[in-house]
């Protein structure tokens, strides 16, 4: 074993980490974006909207996630072409970050419809009350309320997305995972590489598990 | 005098289950009417009809001339008009006091965060909690929250105030510090729908009582007659009862 290159190598694998990194932050914000959404859907006394969002989140749990990423590396292209008429080229990581959005989504959906029910009755009533519309008693009592109380999950499941944005191996986008990989090859030193991968990931993700944990404990006094 | 929530004939049903059963009654502009009752006799659920927290089936609910029940109504505007304060206080636990005081006038009546301020801190001053502004809920007593609830509710310039039990989920020893308030907006000519077991409360302060039983309006009439010589014996039990302690 000889770690020695890896050094030199690092400015690239930190390339690989910065596309890692983007592609975890912008499908974590628009997840939970897209999963709130669904969320409220679910709750909705409207049959057809809770149905709907029910049948969204059933599907993309359903499916692995590695099926999902390429499907979307071939429809997301396709769609665009379709809806503007035109050719519209899009990269490995737009199609992978909506492959992401719409897959964690589900599960994000799932978190904030509990953290929902948490909150009680009671403060619905008493938003409304005041005179507010759903709209408003969702944004300014239920949410901020069921948000502080399911920080901690939906930072467990980004750490879960963290590692598995390495999936989009499959369709050739270099993340760090990826650089990591192809370098090591390069070199000739495929195992090296991988072992450093393998120690980053997990340094990052057992750290992040380890303040998500003290933050839970936080939140609970 | 004319009628600033007016109940006719309202029923409300769970599933198979009656819950209110021909309820009739008004409350005047500026009249204090006590609702009274066993648990379970739908006072509660009578009073949330009256800003359709809770939705009923049959009749009507008239609150200052708008029908309650009617589809067209813009609930939100018509509840913003009447100031409801509830058992657990449900002041927003994310909240300092003072958002809790400012956030419906700013967000639903659209007043400019200056005058929310003014008014808010007015009002608390008034139930005797300023020095309290900057704290969030969780750091008071049950009493003072309520007292903020109220405060809360009295910002928005109600036309009417529902209590929902106020006293019920409180300590002994804090019972009176909401009563006195709710005393003192009644001296005040507020119109008050109030469902409470207080009867002292009732006896001093209210201008009428409504006994509920089994989803049903037992008595209605004016304090006196119904302490003095209350007609159907459910009251006289239930009187008999209360008082006894």
């Amino acid at each position: 074993m000889d770690f020695s290159q890896i050094v030199p190598a690092l400015p690239a694998l930190m390339e690989g980490m910065v596309v890692t990194l983007k592609l975890l932050v912008m499908a974590v914000l628009g997840g939970v974006v897209l999963g709130t959404f669904i969320a409220l859907g679910r709750l909705s006394s409207n049959a057809f909207l809770s149905g709907l969002a029910k049948a969204y989140v059933n599907y993309f749990r359903s499916i692995p996630l590695l099926l999902v990423i390429i499907w979307f590396y071939l429809a997301v292209p396709m769609l665009l072409n379709w809806i503007t008429g035109d050719f519209v080229p899009v990269g490995a990581f737009a199609s992978c970050l909506v492959a992401f959005m719409m897959f964690e989504a589900a599960y994000y959906a799932e978190i904030v419809r509990a953290g929902i029910q948490a909150i009680s009755r009671g403060q619905v009533n008493a938003a409304y009350a005041l005179g507010m519309t759903y709209g408003q008693a969702m944004r300014l009592v239920i949410l901020p309320q069921a948000f502080r109380k399911m920080l901690p999950l939906l930072l467990q499941q980004s750490i879960i997305l963290f590692q598995d944005t390495s999936l989009v191996y499959a369709v050739g986008l270099m993340d760090f995972l990826n650089s990591a990989r192809s370098r090591g090859d390069i070199l000739g030193q495929p195992h090296e590489f991988l072992i450093f991968a393998g120690a980053v990931y997990f340094v990052i993700s057992y750290c992040a598990s380890y303040i998500v944990k003290r933050l839970q404990k936080r939140l609970v006094v | 005098m004319s009628a600033m929530i007016s109940i006719q004939n309202v029923n409300k049903w769970y599933g198979d289950f009656q819950v209110l059963t021909d309820c009739s009654t008004q409350v005047a502009k500026g009249e204090v009417v006590v609702v009274c009752g066993p648990s379970g006799s739908g006072k509660s659920t009578l009073i949330k009809c009256v800003n359709a927290l809770e939705p009923f089936q049959k009749g009507e609910i008239i609150v200052d001339g708008i029908s309650v029940g009617a589809p067209k109504t813009n609930l939100p505007k018509l509840r913003a008009r009447v100031g409801m304060v509830f058992q657990h206080f449900e002041l927003f636990p994310h909240l300092t006091i003072t958002d809790n005081l400012t956030i419906a006038q700013t967000k639903v009546l659209g007043r400019s965060k200056e005058e929310a301020m003014e008014k808010g801190l007015m009002y608390l001053d008034r139930v005797g909690l300023k020095a309290h502004a900057h704290k969030h809920p969780g750091q008071l007593s049950g009493g003072q929250q309520q007292r903020v609830a109220i405060a809360r509710a009295l910002a928005m310039d109600p036309v009417a105030m529902l209590f929902d039990e106020p006293t019920s989920a409180l300590d002994p020893e804090m019972i009176n510090e909401v009563l006195d308030v709710m005393t003192e907006l009644a001296q005040e000519g507020m119109t008050m729908m109030c469902v409470t077991h207080e009867m002292g409360f009732a006896r001093r302060v209210a201008h009428r009582v409504i006994f509920m039983d089994k989803g049903h309006i037992v008595e209605d009439c004016d304090k006196e007659s119904f302490f003095g010589s209350p007609r159907s014996e459910r009251a006289q039990q239930f009187l008999s009862k209360i008082l006894q302690h």
